[in-house]
C-alpha cells in the first residue's frame, strides 16, 4: 500500500465542499510567518538530536585528517557546502551498547543508551529500565520558555510486539528519549498528527472568543479529573498509585502548557499546508518531518528535538535509490562488498536528507542570524560497525554554532572510549543546562569551542 | 567394573523403594531423596552440575535435602523439564536408563506440586490496567454508539509477556494524555451533534509489484497453472490483473473510486469492464472503450473511471479487478465471446514528402506490428484512488441518541431534572459502576458552567461527556482496595468481575445486561456466570477475542509488516497476504463458536480458503473470493502449524528458517521458550543455502558444539518437520537443488518423518498444550505475567480441559472461575 502526499488539485478540493478555505500555499516555507516578537537579547539555542540505526560504513565515514580542511567522505560529501559549521567528531563510545554480561541485544542497548548513557536493563516485559535522556534533561530545565518542553519525532510504525531485540522490550527500541528511567518518549510519526499537535487540531478560523471558551471547558475538565483522581487515590493500593501519579504529572503537563498557551498570544501561521498522512518514499517522509522541526524551532514553539530516521533493527527498503532489501540484514555484510555498497549508500541517502535540513535552517532568518547559527544538530548512532556490532567510535555529527562559542569546520578525534554522554553534556551546557551528569559521562569533551 | 555394576544394581533397588511410595509424607520424602534421588544424580549429573563446574549456572551438588529443592522450585521444574524431555544428559554422556529418568522425575514432581498444595492459594494482583487502543475504540463505540475510532491515532501500546494489555506495562504519557483531552471532545462532539464535517482527501493505492503474469496464465511462481483464457476468474479478483488493499473510511459518506487501468487489449476487442469491489461484494463498474489506436491495438492504460458509491464507517476489504477480461477478443485469440466488431484498420496516411522507398518501410513495419500477437495477459488496474468524504451523513445518529438522552427527549425538548438523568445514565456506564450523587453534582455543574457561558445544553452534555472520557476512572480499570489491611486476598466486586469480563472477551464494557447482574448482586452464581459467558462468546463481539488474543498469540499482526523477497517469492503480494491473515482469523473463530476442542489449533483438519489461497496451497476445487469451509483429510495441512500465516512471520525475507519455526513452537504451543542466543554468534552462509550445501546441513553446526546443542537440538527437529513449507507457507519437495528431508528426532527420543506425524507427536502430549494455551489466556485475561504461585491455577485448568474434550468454552469458563479471576491480593500496606 503506498500512499502518495497529493498535492490536491484544485477541483477535488472546491467539488463537494461549501465553504471556501484558502488554498494551501504551495512554498514549504513562507517569510510571512508570524515572527514572534521576541524581546530584545540574544536568539535562543535550539537542540536537535538527529539518529540513524545501525551505524554507518565507517571507511567511507571517517575522514583523512584532522582539524580544518579535512576531506570529506562519501557519505558526508553532501554537507560540503556547510563545512564552516560541520564538526566531524570521532573516537566517541557508547559503553553501554555492549554486552557487558547480558548477552544478545547490542541493537535495543544501542538505542536505549545513546542519548541515557546508561546500560538499560535486560527484559521483555513491564519492568524496563533506562536513564534519563540528555534531550529531555535540556526539555526539564528549559522547556518551560516554550510551548512544547520538547518534540520526538520518528518515521517508522512498526507494530511489533514483545521481545523486540533478543530479549530487550520493544520499547527500548521504539524510542531513544527517555523521561525518566521507566518512561520512554514515544516519537510521533505522522506528519500529520505532529502538525495537529504544533498548531492545534481546531480550526484556527474559530474566533477566539470561542476559543476561549473551549480553553476553559478543558481547564474545568483538568480540574475535575484531578479532583476524582485525588478521591480515589486513598482507596488505592501502592502500585495503583504509582500509575495514578503517572496520570496525574500528564495532566499537569497539560495544564501547564494550556497556562502558556494562553500567555501567548500571537496567533502562529504555520506556513505549510498540513499533511494529509505519510508520504510514499522515505525521502519526501523525512524532508516533511524536517520541515515540520524548521518550523517548530522557527516560531520557538519548542527548543529541544529528536528525530529518529530509523529505529535500530530497521528493516525498512529504500527502493527509491535502487535498494530493495531491508536495511538490518544488510547491515550484517559479512564484508560482502556488493552489500557494503549498498549500506554505504544507505548511509549517504540519509546524509542527503539531514543536508536538507541543515540547509532549510541556513536559509531561514533568526535574530540576528539564521536558525542554523543559534543551532546544535547532533547526527549519529549508538552503534559504528553494525556488522560487528561495535559500540566504539561512533560515527558522530555536530552541525551548527549553538550559543555562538562552538568552532566548527574541523574534524576532531577524540581519545579512545570518549563517553559520547561527554559532547551531551558539553552541549547542555551551552544552552545553560548543567546536570552533574548524564547516565556514564565522565566530564565535558574539549576542543569544541577553541580550535 | 565390578563397582559399577554393584552401584547400578543398588541404585535400581533403592529405585524400586521410590516406585513404592504411595504417599509422599515429608520424612519418608527425606528418606527417598537421600537414598535414591540424590545418588541418580551423582551419577547423571554431577560431573558437570557441582560446585566447581556449575554448568548453565546450576550446582546440583548444593542440594543435600528435600526441602532445601522446594525451596527454589523454579530452578526445579527446569531440571524436571530437561529430565522429561530427555535433554539432559546432553548427547555424548552416557544416558541412565529410561525406567530411571522417569521414577525421578515422578519423585521431584510429586515434591513439588506437594510443596505447592501447601503454600497457600495466592491469587496475585493486577495493577490497575488503563485501556488500551483497541479497547478505547471498542469502549467508545458501545458507550456513544459512534463508528469514530480516535485510538489510531495514539502512540503504539507497549507490550508485555506477550500482550498489549498488561496493566503494569502500559504507560501513560503526557503526549498520550493530550490525545486522550482531544480524542474526548472529538468523540463527544461526534455522538451529541454527529460527525464533524470533514475535508475531502485523496488517497492513492498502487501495488509495488505484482505476480508477474507470464503467457500461460501461470505465474512465474512455481504454482500450479492458475488460469487459461477460457477458465478463468471472471470476478477478476484473484487475477493478477487485480488491485486489493485495505482502506479506513472515516465517516459514513458517498466515496469516490477513481479506477486506472494499464495494458493492452487486441484492437476490436469488445469493450471491457473495471469493477470496485468492498468486502467482497461489487459495488459499482464502468465501462473502457477505447478507440483502437493504431497497430491494432486497444490500449486501455490511463482510461481513469470514477465510481462514486456510499461506505460505511470503518475499515473494509477494497478491490478493483477488471470483469472477464479475456472476453470479447478477436475470434483468432480463442477467448470466450468473440468480439462482433470489425477490426479498426485506420488508413495509413504516409507523412508528406516521404520517398517511396520510406513509405514500403513504413508500411512494412506496420504490418509487422499488426501480425505481432500482443500479449493479452499484460492487461491490469495500475492504481486506484479513494476521494472523500463527501455528502457526509450530517447529525447525530439514532444509535447515538438511544445511548446519551435517556431521559426519552429525543427531540431536545428537556425537563429539568434530565441532565441529571442523562449524566448519571452515561457516567454509571462510563466508570463501570454505579456514581455517588457527589460525583452526578460535578458532571451537573459542568453542563450548567457551559450553558453559563452561552452554549447550549447539548454542548453541556458534550463537554461533560468529554470530562469521562479523560477521567481515569474510564481509562483505567480500577480495583479499589477494602478496608481490611495487609496483602489478604479478597474477593473483587461484582462491578469488578463484570469489567474482567466484558474486557477478556470483548476488550469492551461490560453491557447493560452485564452490569445488571451485577447490580442484583448474582454475577458470581455459578449459573449466572456460566450463562453470561456462554452468551458472550456467541455475541459478535467476542470477535475482539478472536483478533487480539488470536492475533497477538499466533503473532498475526507481524503479518502486516513482513517483506518476502519479491524475487525469490514473486507470488506474494497484499491479497495474498490478506487472504492468509483471514484464513487464520476465520480458523480460530470456528473454534469459538462451534466450541471445538482446542487441540485442533494443532492439527485440525479443515480450514478456511479463498480461490487466492487455494491457489498458493495448491488445492484444487477452489474458485472464487469467498472463503469457505476446505476439508483437509489426507493431506499434510491441519492446524495452524501449516497456515500460511504462521509460516510466513516465521520466516526470513528470503528463506524458511527452522530455528525461528521451531522458537515459534516452543514459545506459542509448549510455552518453553527458549533462552536468549549468546553472543558472537556466527551467520549463516545465505549464498550457500539450495545450492552447495542444504538448510538442513548447513544447520548441522548447531549440533556439532554441545553447548549450542542444549537449545538447538530442540528447536531444530521442530523447524525441519515445516521444511516442506516455504517462506511464504506454499508446499515444496525440493530447495534448490536439494530435496527437503522433513524427518526429525526430539531430544526425547520421539521422531518424525513428516509434519502430519510432527504435529501427531504435539497432539499426543495434549496436556501440555492445554497448560500452554492455559497460561496464554490467562495472563491475556489477567493482564498481569503470570508468578510461580499460578502454577497450581494453570495446571488445574489445563487438567479440567483435558478431562472436558478439551472443549475451548471450558476453557474460558475455568479461567473465569479461578482463583487469579475471581479474586485479588491486598495492597494495603502495613500501617
Amino acid at each position: 500500500m503506498i500512499i502518495t502526499r497529493k498535492h490536491l488539485p484544485r477541483r477535488t478540493f472546491l467539488r463537494g465542499l461549501g465553504t471556501a478555505i484558502a488554498l494551501p500555499m504551495l512554498d514549504a516555507m513562507s517569510p510571512a510567518l508570524a515572527a514572534p516578537a521576541r524581546t530584545a537579547g540574544k536568539a535562543p539555542t535550539r537542540l536537535a538530536f538527529t539518529y540513524i540505526p545501525q551505524g554507518a560504513i565507517m571507511e567511507h565515514w571517517t575522514p583523512t585528517g584532522t582539524g580544518a580542511g579535512f576531506e570529506f567522505t562519501r557519505i558526508l560529501k553532501s554537507l560540503e557546502p556547510f563545512r564552516d559549521q560541520t564538526l566531524v567528531l570521532s573516537g566517541l563510545a557508547d559503553h553501554n551498547g555492549n554486552a557487558l554480561g547480558d548477552g544478545g541485544g547490542d541493537h535495543a542497548r544501542a538505542g536505549a543508551s545513546f542519548l541515557t548513557g546508561v546500560h538499560p536493563k535486560k527484559t521483555s516485559g513491564s519492568d524496563i529500565q533506562a536513564g534519563i535522556s540528555a534531550d529531555q534533561i535540556a526539555a526539564r530545565a528549559i522547556g518551560s520558555k516554550t510551548r512544547f518542553p520538547s518534540i520526538e519525532l520518528g518515521l517508522e510504525d512498526m507494530r511489533t510486539v514483545g521481545n523486540c531485540d533478543s530479549g530487550y522490550s520493544c520499547a527500548y527500541t521504539n524510542s531513544i528519549s527517555w523521561r525518566g528511567p521507566s518512561s520512554p518518549m514515544p516519537p510521533e510519526n505522522n506528519p500529520r498528527q505532529v502538525f495537529e499537535r504544533l498548531f492545534g487540531a481546531e480550526d484556527l478560523s474559530l474566533d477566539p472568543a470561542e476559543r476561549g471558551r473551549v480553553a476553559k471547558y478543558r481547564k474545568s475538565i483538568l480540574d475535575m479529573v484531578r479532583e476524582d483522581t485525588r478521591k480515589i487515590t486513598n482507596t488505592l493500593g501502592s502500585s495503583d498509585r504509582r500509575k495514578m501519579d503517572e496520570y496525574l504529572y500528564a495532566v499537569r503537563e497539560i495544564e501547564k502548557r494550556i497556562e502558556s498557551a494562553e500567555k501567548d498570544e500571537q496567533q502562529v501561521v504555520p506556513g505549510i499546508e498540513k499533511p494529509a498522512g505519510i508520504p510514499v518514499t522515505f525521502g519526501e517522509y523525512a524532508k516533511l518531518m524536517f520541515d515540520l522541526q524548521v518550523i517548530a524551532f522557527q516560531a520557538d514553539l519548542t527548543r529541544v528535538t529528536t528525530m529518529m530516521l530509523g529505529r535500530e533493527g530497521s528493516i525498512r527498503t529504500y527502493g527509491e535509490i535502487g535498494i530493495p532489501d531491508p536495511h538490518h540484514p544488510l547491515s550484517h555484510h559479512r564484508n560482502n562488498a556488493e552489500w557494503m555498497e549498498k549500506l554505504a549508500r544507505i548511509n549517504t541517502y540519509h546524509v542527503e536528507n539531514f543536508a536538507y535540513f541543515v540547509n532549510k535552517l541556513n536559509t531561514t532568518q533568526d535574530g540576528d542570524g539564521t536558525l542554523l547559527d543559534h543551532s546544535m544538530l547532533v547526527y549519529g548512532s549508538g552503534i559504528a560497525d553494525s556488522n560487528r556490532h561495535t559500540h566504539e567510535d561512533l560515527p558522530m555529527l555536530l552541525l551548527g554554532r549553538g550559543d555562538g562559542s562552538l568552532k566548527p569546520g574541523r574534524h576532531i578525534v577524540y581519545p579512545k572510549d570518549t563517553p559520547v554522554t561527554n559532547l551531551f553534556l558539553t552541549l547542555l551546557d551551552r544552552m545553560g543546562v548543567q546536570p552533574e551528569s548524564i547516565g556514564d559521562s565522565t566530564g565535558k569533551i574539549e576542543h569544541l569551542t577553541e580550535i | 567394573m565390578r563397582k559399577h555394576y554393584l552401584g547400578a544394581f543398588l541404585l535400581s533397588t533403592s529405585l524400586v523403594c521410590l516406585a513404592a511410595e504411595s504417599t509422599p509424607k515429608s520424612t519418608s520424602a527425606a528418606v527417598a531423596f537421600a537414598k535414591s534421588v540424590r545418588p541418580f544424580l551423582a551419577k547423571n549429573c554431577y560431573g558437570c552440575h557441582n560446585a566447581r563446574l556449575q554448568s548453565g549456572k546450576l550446582d546440583l551438588e548444593a542440594y543435600k535435602t528435600a526441602p532445601s529443592m522446594t525451596q527454589e522450585s523454579d530452578r526445579w521444574e527446569d531440571v524436571l523439564q530437561k529430565l522429561r524431555t530427555g535433554e539432559m544428559p546432553p548427547k555424548g554422556i552416557p544416558r541412565p536408563a529410561e525406567a530411571e529418568s522417569k521414577l525421578v522425575a515422578g519423585w521431584i514432581e510429586k515434591e513439588l506440586r506437594r510443596a505447592e498444595l501447601l503454600a497457600k492459594p495466592d491469587p496475585g494482583r493486577v495493577t490497575a490496567r488503563r485501556l488500551n487502543r483497541s479497547e478505547y475504540n471498542n469502549t467508545i463505540r458501545d458507550l456513544l454508539g459512534i463508528t469514530l475510532r480516535p485510538a489510531d491515532n495514539f502512540p503504539q501500546d507497549d507490550s508485555g509477556y506477550g500482550f498489549d494489555n498488561i496493566g503494569d506495562v502500559l504507560s501513560l504519557s503526557p503526549v498520550l494524555m493530550e490525545k486522550y483531552l482531544t480524542a474526548g471532545e472529538k468523540a463527544a462532539r461526534y455522538a451529541v451533534f454527529g460527525p464533524e464535517p470533514m475535508k475531502p482527501a485523496m488517497v492513492r493505492y498502487q501495488p509495488p509489484f505484482r505476480r508477474k503474469a507470464d503467457g500461460t496464465g501461470g505465474t512465474t511462481y512455481k504454482g500450479p497453472q492458475s488460469y487459461t483464457i477460457t477458465d478463468y476468474d471472471f470476478t477478476g479478483l484473484t487475477m493478477p490483473s487485480a488491485v486489493h488493499f485495505t482502506h479506513r473510511f472515516p465517516v459514513d459518506a458517498e466515496y469516490l473510486f477513481r479506477c486506472t487501468p494499464a495494458g493492452q487489449r487486441p484492437g476490436g476487442s469488445e469493450p471491457i469492464d473495471l469493477g470496485v469491489w468492498i468486502d467482497g461484494k461489487m459495488v459499482g463498474s464502468k465501462q473502457v472503450d477505447p478507440l483502437s489506436g493504431d497497430g491494432g491495438v486497444a490500449d486501455i492504460s490511463g482510461q481513469t473511471r470514477e465510481v462514486r458509491v456510499r461506505v460505511p464507517a470503518g475499515e473494509h476489504w477494497v478491490a478493483v479487478t477488471l470483469l472477464r477480461q479475456f472476453d470479447g477478443m478477436p475470434a483468432e485469440y480463442g477467448g470466450l465471446n468473440p468480439s462482433k466488431r470489425a477490426p479498426a484498420v485506420r488508413t495509413f496516411t504516409p507523412p508528406p514528402g516521404a520517398t517511396p522507398d520510406q513509405i514500403a518501410r513504413f508500411e512494412a513495419r506496420r504490418a509487422a506490428g499488426l501480425n505481432q500477437r500482443l500479449n493479452i495477459h499484460n492487461i491490469r488496474i495500475d492504481n486506484a484512488e479513494i476521494g472523500g468524504p463527501y455528502d457526509q451523513l450530517q447529525g447525530p445518529s439514532a444509535e447515538s441518541l438511544k445511548k446519551i438522552y435517556v431521559c426519552g427527549h429525543l427531540d431536545g425538548r428537556h425537563l429539568a431534572g434530565c441532565d441529571r438523568k442523562i449524566v448519571t445514565s452515561l457516567a454509571r456506564r462510563a466508570f463501570r459502576r454505579p456514581v455517588t450523587p457527589q460525583e452526578t453534582d460535578r458532571l451537573t455543574g459542568l453542563v450548567a458552567m457551559v450553558q453559563k457561558e452561552g452554549d447550549s445544553f447539548e454542548k453541556g452534555i458534550a463537554v461533560a461527556i468529554s470530562a469521562m472520557l479523560v477521567s481515569p476512572q474510564f481509562l483505567f480499570r480500577i480495583e479499589p482496595e477494602t478496608a481490611a489491611a495487609g496483602d489478604a486476598p479478597r474477593r473483587i466486586g461484582q462491578y469488578e468481575l463484570a469489567s474482567r469480563l466484558s474486557y477478556f472477551l470483548w476488550s469492551s464494557m461490560p453491557d447493560e445486561e452485564l452490569l445488571r447482574c451485577a447490580e442484583r448482586g448474582v454475577l458470581r452464581q455459578p449459573a449466572v456466570l456460566a450463562a453470561q459467558v456462554r452468551r458472550m462468546l456467541k455475541d459478535p463481539k467476542s470477535r475482539a477475542l478472536i483478533e487480539e488474543f488470536g492475533g497477538q498469540w499466533l503473532q498475526t499482526r507481524a503479518l502486516e509488516s513482513v517483506n518476502p523477497d519479491r524475487d525469490r517469492f514473486p507470488d506474494f503480494e497484499d491479497y495474498l497476504r490478506m487472504s492468509m491473515r483471514r484464513e487464520t482469523e476465520m480458523f480460530f473463530e470456528s473454534i469459538v463458536r462451534e466450541d471445538r476442542s482446542i487441540l485442533d489449533f494443532l492439527d485440525g483438519k479443515y480450514t478456511f480458503l479463498n480461490e487466492r489461497l487455494a491457489q498458493l496451497y495448491g488445492i484444487p476445487g477452489v474458485t472464487g473470493p469467498e472463503f469457505r469451509r476446505v476439508d483437509l483429510s489426507g493431506g499434510e495441512r491441519g492446524g495452524v502449524l501449516t497456515q500460511a500465516s504462521v509460516l510466513t512471520v516465521s520466516s526470513y525475507a528470503t528463506r524458511t528458517s527452522p530455528v525461528l519455526r521451531g522458537k515459534w513452537i516452543l514459545e506459542n504451543l509448549l510455552n518453553a521458550p527458549p533462552p536468549a542466543p549468546p553472543p558472537n554468534v556466527p551467520i549463516l552462509d545465505e549464498e550457500a543455502v539450495g545450492t552447495s550445501a542444504s538448510l538442513r546441513e548447513q544447520m548441522e553446526k548447531h549440533r556439532a558444539d554441545a553447548i549450542c546443542a542444549s537449545c538447538h537440538a530442540r528447536m531444530d527437529p521442530l523447524g525441519f518437520g515445516l521444511e516442506n513449507f516455504d517462506g511464504i507457507g506454499a508446499w515444496r519437495s525440493q530447495d534448490g537443488k536439494f530435496s527437503i528431508d522433513a524427518s526429525g528426532t526430539l531430544p526425547n527420543g520421539k521422531s518424525f518423518r513428516t509434519p502430519n506425524e510432527l504435529k501427531g507427536i504435539l497432539r499426543a502430549d495434549g496436556p501440555a498444550f492445554a497448560e500452554c494455551l492455559t497460561d496464554k489466556l490467562l495472563t491475556y485475561a489477567l493482564g498481569r505475567g503470570l508468578e510461580r504461585y499460578d502454577k497450581p491455577t494453570v495446571k488445574s485448568i489445563a487438567r479440567r480441559v483435558a478431562a472436558n474434550d478439551y472443549r475451548f468454552s471450558k476453557l474460558i469458563l475455568e479461567i473465569v472461575n479461578s482463583l487469579p479471576f475471581q479474586m485479588r491480593k491486598g495492597d494495603r500496606g502495613k500501617t
